[in-house]
């Protein structure tokens, strides 16, 4: 009895012990003083980078950028990952369903961003980036949501129309003359063809065309951004000219064989590669591209300006500009701080330069000296992007109603399978769908345009 | 007492053999199992991951009225061409180099060659021969036969074409390695027997090889007909993903847009199961088959 009694009291003081040790570590962890200090300069950080497509060069500056923050912070290593404009949304929408993957991000500004914003796979920048450092980032009001920023801007990005000084001149055309108005274009596309030159060069097998053509050309009737969000929030249909007019002034272009003929068999950026070789008279690009024509030394043949206008409402008077990238911290990093230290960092005033002078592209920051621009075209696209009325129109579509609406209203026009009106038909019932399918993403698209 | 017990025991299974299997079976569990059942219990679900809500049977019947879906259906369906095209190129380069002709191991490592290139490096070399001004129509031009230059990938019309012969290419050196040996276990007194009798080649071939290796033709054009349904994302995925305009667009690659894509995992789950009930009854076909075959 006496020893079992013993073993009670054993059994019942190793009980208490272990208690009280779990409630002191669980107390201990509680503690507001016993708050671990997380220090934003170690660590492992995982970058999906994506950039090169405008900005040619830019993948190597920010290797080289990484690799001296990691020499002024030995104890954090972060690894780039660039990756591929047609996968972009893609991998990080596969990565986001594991809650794994980068702890940076990036994805084209606007509704690529709000979207993982909305489904919570983005961390909002407050409390990792201070608000004086973001009031020095440029164009952030393209990724606010519920009154946040949640990603950082990297550089500017235009989309010049751009035309080839040598070919103009070959067709009897004013070189140092581009088109202003569509009955003008109209006219220079006949007469290089007619000089057998092809009028205008692009690609379209990724469907990008597409979407720049309804940015560019196809907002011409609309007055405000309101109209954009009107037609996504399903208070305006897309089969209404004002929207899918552009359609018809693409098949014309199309018909009267004035875009180069295997436009659906090459992408965007191979398109470009036509250009510069001097295959094509005229084409939309990214300021990035330009600099590296004018690095290649075709400044001397190349004209730039914003796109004809053909329409009448305010946006006709807006130019395509924005932000283009945005850099964001993913809601499951788990080196939110570090993320936020290194994107601050990005922005200093001498980094600023330094991707100036290795890729041309304008930094999206108000530090950023301009008086280091001194290319004559160079100062003509810095003056655009930095214009107080501009617009990306393809960033207020959702991925969906882009890639599937935009994009393939674009490759069905100039593949010939489909007309207009069938087109624009089609990119409808995308957005109709789009907003069955993912109801929670177009309530937050009512509720971030304020319908 | 003793006599019973020794009864018994004989009487009860050994129940032990089984545990050597459980390792494979919960392999199998974790790999096949547990992605089917969550692929069809996703099916019912819409929204996108974070944000899933249960809407019954509406991705199936969504699917129904989907034009893409549709079209994409009709694609693999199409791409089933190439399995007969696919086999009876095999079967007759298989025919010839079983002939002995002079070379004939290194014929057949050249025709194996395309089969060992990743798909993606196949798709991504002849989306450059193939664009519209790409190397092809270059020496079709050249060669001033310009009623045969066409816009192979970019043309909606013929670009799912354009696709499956990149797919035979692709896969024909498979079809030839694996009906040769089929052919070289055959044995010689058959044939010997035929030519005896005053088989002519086509004769002998016809009548008397064919019919020797019809399983292994089956079996080929079952695994073919797999490849053309479920297989084929990496060629549509470089060469034209899926356009222009969706003209190209096959079910693996619609699955892959919507969950991976654009984040509607339901449909895309959908869609999947759709693509396993069209496997499944191509299965179920060639085991009746095969069952009819061997019953006879």
């Amino acid at each position: 009895m006496i020893f079992s009694s013993f073993k009670r009291a054993s059994l019942t003081a190793v009980l208490s012990a272990s208690v009280l040790i779990v409630l002191a570590a669980c107390g201990s962890n509680s503690s507001p003083t016993a708050q671990k200090t997380v220090d934003p300069y170690t660590g492992k950080l995982v970058y999906w980078f994506w950039a090169e497509s405008d900005v040619p060069g830019s993948t190597a500056w920010m290797q080289a950028a990484i690799k001296r923050y990691e020499a002024l912070h030995p104890a954090i290593s972060i690894q780039l990952v660039p990756q591929g404009s047609d996968t972009l949304q893609g991998a990080f929408e596969t990565t986001a369903q594991s809650k794994s993957g980068p702890d940076i991000a990036m994805q084209w500004a606007t509704l690529p961003v709000l979207t993982p914003v909305w489904r919570g796979q983005v961390a909002s920048l407050k409390g990792l980036v201070s608000s004086t450092e973001m009031a020095n980032w440029l164009n952030t009001s393209e990724n606010v949501s519920n009154g946040e920023v949640w990603a950082m801007p990297l550089y500017l990005l235009g989309q010049p129309f751009v035309w080839n000084k040598a070919l103009f001149q070959q067709a009897g055309l004013d070189p140092n003359k581009g088109p202003s108005t569509w009955a003008e274009f109209l006219a220079d596309c006949a007469k290089l063809k007619a000089a057998g030159i092809t009028p205008i060069t692009m690609g379209d097998k990724d469907g990008f065309f597409g979407s720049w053509f309804q940015g560019t050309v196809g907002t011409q009737n609309l007055n405000s951004v309101k109209d954009l969000q009107d037609l996504y929030a399903g208070t305006a249909k897309f089969t209404d000219p004002k929207y899918s007019g552009y359609l018809t002034l693409l098949a014309e272009l199309k018909n009267k064989g004035y875009i180069n003929s295997d436009v659906s068999s090459i992408d965007l950026t191979q398109g470009w590669q036509t250009f510069a070789q001097g295959k094509g008279a005229m084409t939309w690009t990214t300021d990035g591209n330009v600099a590296s024509w004018i690095k290649a030394g075709m400044g001397s043949k190349l004209g730039v300006q914003s796109v004809p206008k053909v329409g009448t409402g305010t946006l006709s008077t807006f130019y395509t500009a924005t932000q283009s990238i945005s850099a964001f911290v993913t809601s499951w990093s788990t080196q939110k701080e570090a993320a936020g230290a290194f994107l601050t960092w990005i922005h200093q005033p001498e980094n600023l330069t330094s991707w100036y002078n290795a890729t041309k592209a304008f930094p999206a920051d108000k530090r950023f000296d301009s008086k280091l621009i001194t290319d004559p075209i160079m100062k003509q696209l810095y003056a655009l992007d930095t214009l107080p009325n501009q617009l990306w129109a393809e960033n207020y579509a959702p991925p969906q109603v882009d890639s599937q609406g935009l994009q393939v209203a674009g490759q069905a026009i100039l593949s010939g399978s489909s007309t207009p009106t069938q087109a624009a038909a089609a990119v409808q019932r995308v957005i109709d769908q789009w907003r069955t399918q993912q109801p929670a993403d177009w309530k937050n698209y009512k509720t971030w345009a304020g319908l | 007492m003793l006599l019973n017990s020794k009864l018994s025991s004989r009487r009860r299974p050994e129940r032990w053999p089984y545990l050597f299997i459980v390792p494979m079976l919960v392999t199998l569990a974790l790999i096949f199992f547990y992605p089917l059942v969550t692929v069809i219990r996703d099916s019912f679900y819409g929204g996108s991951v974070g944000g899933l809500s249960y809407v019954g049977t509406a991705n199936y019947v969504s699917l129904f009225h989907d034009p893409i879906f549709i079209h994409a259906f009709v694609n693999n369906l199409k791409l089933l061409l190439t399995v007969p095209v696919t086999t009876v190129i095999a079967l007759a380069a298989a025919l010839i180099l079983f002939e002995n002709i002079r070379g004939w191991r290194i014929y057949r490592v050249i025709l194996f060659l395309p089969y060992i290139i990743p798909a993606t490096v196949v798709g991504l070399s002849f989306s450059y021969l193939l664009q519209g001004n790409g190397i092809l129509n270059t020496m079709l031009r050249k060669l001033g036969l310009n009623f045969a230059v066409f816009d192979w990938i970019g043309s909606t019309s013929i670009s799912i074409y354009s696709i499956g012969a990149v797919i035979i290419w692709a896969q024909l050196g498979f079809g030839v390695v694996v009906l040769t040996a089929s052919l070289l276990s055959l044995p010689n007194e058959v044939s010997e027997a035929a030519v005896v009798d005053g088989a002519t080649r086509w004769q002998k071939h016809r009548y008397v090889i064919i019919p020797q290796i019809r399983e292994t033709i089956q079996f080929l054009m079952v695994l073919e007909a797999i490849t053309a349904l479920a297989w084929v994302f990496p060629y549509v995925y470089t060469l034209t993903k899926g356009g222009p305009a969706n003209s190209s667009m096959v079910m693996d690659l619609y699955i892959w847009q919507y969950g991976f894509g654009l984040g509607a995992i339901g449909l895309a789950a959908a869609a999947a199961v759709y693509l396993l009930l069209l496997s499944s009854i191509l299965i179920f076909i060639y085991s009746r088959l095969r069952r009819k075959q061997t019953s006879s």
